[in-house]
């Protein structure tokens, strides 16, 4: 009895495993843009509609510049990866809604060109490209940026660059020194929800970037402990500071980049740790190092250059942390070196 | 896709689809008029033919005898006439093969052991009966039984792990074994008394998936206070040799050794259920169950099946094909082999064929890595296959030695979570391959 279906020459070969599961690095790519979802929605609902132009801007600005970059060195165009989306987005978020334009696209082609590509492009960059971006801006062009600008609700003004009231950050009252949280700092409600609060648009409300974080840890695209333990980290240094003081300890968790940087920045598959312990140490020492730039520093900034300099030692923690294989002794005694180029 | 919390979990979790045969009863395959019998269905040295074309073989009979020490007998499922012995095609290449022409009337050779006393067996009994039934690892590693069953001088046993785990997605041979001849499985174990006198323990390791396994097999060893019944968590692949050492004895194998320096021996359900058939019925290994399924296969079935059946008769006795296969494997989608021709005959370590469609048997197109690390999270012996498969692309065969490709068991997980399809176990096997070569030089 002969076969209904004629099969010769039709059966595919190949190596096992046969099945691959469904996930794909664009898919993944694609959830961290819709965990970014909720702050943008909270972004725009505080700051107003001027956001969405803002994070368009940083979108196409980014992906623009990924796809001339790899034009004009004749590389194959991956924009399809949806990674410079991403960079991006982020970028746009993590600016005053006062930022004017040209910075947000500087900011984009400086992180895509500069610290993406020219690194040797996806999962081959030591640093967050996001995050050299803003600690970059902030460098160049602090002048430009009046950080702390309240909301003006959704239907408030666009850009608001020339004639917006600037007012001191939260942090410059609970940095620098302090122990004790003063009286001119929103109560610890407002902090979470991002009510009249100022500051990077996409960071104010604490709740949006839960739900975000939330998102990618039940879809498994972020390792949960790493900004748990950054979080938590920075928690209680800042506790062994203040005597553990609650309410200094909770406006530091609450206030400024943290929550936005420990969700969306230090969980960045190419700059982090890649090994198990090492994502743990390497979360560990940015919760350690923004508390120590909060003490000490007199200006923000401290989560981006805590990421950064985490971002500089994840080859090295990697390298001593590797997993001890199976029936081995100690770990693997080797140089932990990522390619810098992709074929 | 499951969630977990810790990040590494030295598993996957690739869907199971066994629901479609997992309650069936096991039922006879239908024997064509032409079997084959490969002389190489095991690991070590081929078989060497002692039939000549023409002659009559009778059930049970040998075709051909085992080639070494490392080897094992093959044995007619048929009686009928030898036509021919030639190359054939293979589940994963061609060999020699003998070829008998059923005559339908199973007229049967006599038992290779007195039936009926293995309980009185001594221990080189034991091995020597599970020897010359030509039994080897069923459960797909095809090593034979009795080399295993005798540890190297000075490495005594006190633990027995029977591998009920069957993770391969699709398959559920050993499911059906477990369900329904449970107490053959422990009849078994008891044999292994005979062979191992420290014996402390015996664990049967089978994943929760399979309750009604599990509670058979407790049923059937429950007079037994040293033989625990172990649910594992489902997971792939739970069911390898190390991992099954280390969840169940709490040990670890060193690189290259063998699980009797961790005084344990492993043993597929399969297996020791025909170790017991071999000594209490003097019956040789001339049959096995194979679970038939995946999308296109009309009517998925477990079969009872005469080793050295063609799969394609396996397959017309499960309704044929709804659409046009993709793959066709022996064995799951894991770690199964694929067949470019549906004439290769069941071997004695074929647990299931499982057949893809060409949608599942897509792999994609391979992206750049970006360093997801869910590949390190999954590797079930704590590599780094990112890493090994950059530095063998490199050139770099002494770096992919350090980062331990040799202890690279070669389960498939890396390539299966890669979220970029790279190809990274064909990268690590193409290292395995460099190093071997470099070190031989």
């Amino acid at each position: 009895m002969a076969q209904a279906i004629d099969v010769k020459g039709k059966l595919r070969v190949g190596p096992s495993p046969h099945i691959r599961s469904k996930r794909t690095s664009a898919w993944v790519m694609d959830q961290v843009l819709v965990a970014l979802i909720p702050p943008v929605i909270a972004a725009t609902f505080f700051f107003g509609w001027w956001v969405l132009v803002m994070v368009a801007i940083g979108i196409s600005t980014a992906v623009a510049s990924e796809y001339l970059y790899q034009k004009l060195t004749y590389k194959p165009i991956k924009i399809h990866d949806h990674s410079a989306a991403v960079t991006g987005m982020l970028i746009a978020l993590s600016l005053p809604v006062t930022a004017p334009i040209w910075m947000i696209m500087f900011g984009s082609v400086f992180a895509i060109v500069l610290v993406k590509q020219m690194n040797g492009g996806i999962g081959r960059n030591y640093f967050n490209p996001a995050v050299a971006a803003r600690v970059a801006i902030k460098a160049f062009f602090t002048p430009w940026l009046a950080n702390w600008v309240l909301p003006a609700g959704l239907f408030g003004s666009g850009y608001r660059g020339v004639d917006a009231i600037g007012t001191a950050t939260p942090l410059e009252f609970i940095g620098n020194g302090a122990q004790r949280v003063s009286e001119q700092v929103p109560g610890l409600w407002d902090l979470f929800v991002g009510f009249n609060l100022g500051g990077n648009v996409g960071e104010t409300s604490k709740l949006a970037i839960l739900i975000g974080m939330l998102y990618l840890i039940f879809r498994r695209i972020i390792n949960p402990k790493v900004p748990i333990l950054y979080i938590v980290t920075t928690f209680v240094v800042m506790g062994l500071w203040s005597s553990f003081n609650f309410d200094f300890m909770m406006t530091h968790v609450l206030t400024g980049t943290l929550f936005f940087g420990a969700t969306y920045m230090a969980t960045d598959y190419s700059s982090g740790s890649l090994t198990p312990e090492g994502k743990t140490v390497f979360a560990i020492g940015c919760g350690v190092l923004t508390a120590f730039f909060r003490i000490t520093l007199d200006h923000p900034g401290g989560v981006g250059y805590s990421i950064l300099i985490m971002n500089a030692l994840a080859p090295f923690i990697d390298s001593k942390l590797m997993p001890r294989i199976y029936g081995h002794k100690s770990r693997p005694q080797t140089k932990f070196d990522r390619q810098s180029e992709n074929s | 896709m499951r969630f977990s919390f810790m990040g590494k979990h030295n598993g996957s979790h690739p869907e199971e689809n066994k629901s479609r045969t997992s309650k069936l009863p096991i039922v006879d395959a239908s024997v064509p008029k032409i079997m084959i019998f490969p002389v190489s269905m095991h690991i070590g040295a081929p078989a060497k033919p002692i039939v000549e074309v023409g002659d009559q073989v009778k059930v049970g009979q040998i075709l051909a005898e085992e080639g070494g020490f490392v080897s094992a007998h093959v044995y007619s499922s048929v009686s009928g006439e030898v036509i021919a012995i030639e190359k054939r095609g293979v589940i994963g290449g061609e060999a020699d093969s003998i070829i008998v022409k059923n005559d339908y009337k199973y007229t049967k050779a006599d038992p290779i052991v007195e039936p009926g006393r293995s309980q009185d067996m001594s221990k080189d009994e034991i091995i020597s009966t599970v020897r010359k039934a030509g039994i080897v690892g069923m459960g797909g590693a095809t090593f034979p039984t009795a080399v295993k069953l005798s540890p190297p001088p000075g490495m005594t046993i006190d633990t027995l792990i029977i591998n009920g785990a069957e993770c391969e997605p699709y398959s559920t041979s050993d499911h059906r074994v477990m369900v329904e001849h449970a107490d053959e499985i422990v009849s078994g174990i008891n044999l292994s008394r005979t062979l191992f006198p420290m014996l402390k323990r015996v664990y049967i390791g089978i994943e929760d998936n399979k309750p009604d396994a599990i509670k058979a097999l407790e049923e059937a060893s429950a007079e037994f206070d040293d033989i625990f019944v172990r649910p594992l968590k489902t997971m792939y692949p739970q069911g390898s040799e190390k991992n099954l050492i280390k969840n169940l004895a709490g040990r670890e194998v060193s690189p290259g050794g063998l699980p009797a320096e961790v005084r344990c021996v492993v043993a597929n359900t399969s297996t020791i259920r025909s170790c017991y058939r071999a000594c209490e019925f003097g019956e040789p290994l001339i049959e096995r169950i194979v679970s038939v399924s995946g999308t296109p296969i009309k009517e998925p079935k477990n079969l009872r099946v005469k080793i050295g059946t063609p799969m394609d008769s396996l397959i017309e006795d499960c309704g044929g094909f709804a659409e046009v296969p993709g793959k066709v494997l022996g064995g799951g989608p894991m770690m199964g082999k694929p067949v470019s021709d549906l004439g290769v005959p069941i071997i004695k370590g074929t647990t299931a064929i499982t057949v893809l469609n060409p949608e599942e048997a897509e792999i994609g197109d391979e992206q750049d890595c970006i360093m997801c690390s869910e590949c390190i999270n999954v590797c079930p012996v704590s590599l780094q296959p990112i890493l090994i498969s950059e530095a063998f692309e490199r050139g770099n065969i002494d770096k992919a030695k350090e980062l331990g490709a040799m202890d690279c068991i070669e389960c498939g997980n890396c390539s299966f979570i890669c979220p970029s399809k790279i190809p990274l176990l064909d990268n690590i096997r193409s290292a395995k391959a460099a190093i071997k070569q470099k070190e031989e030089k």
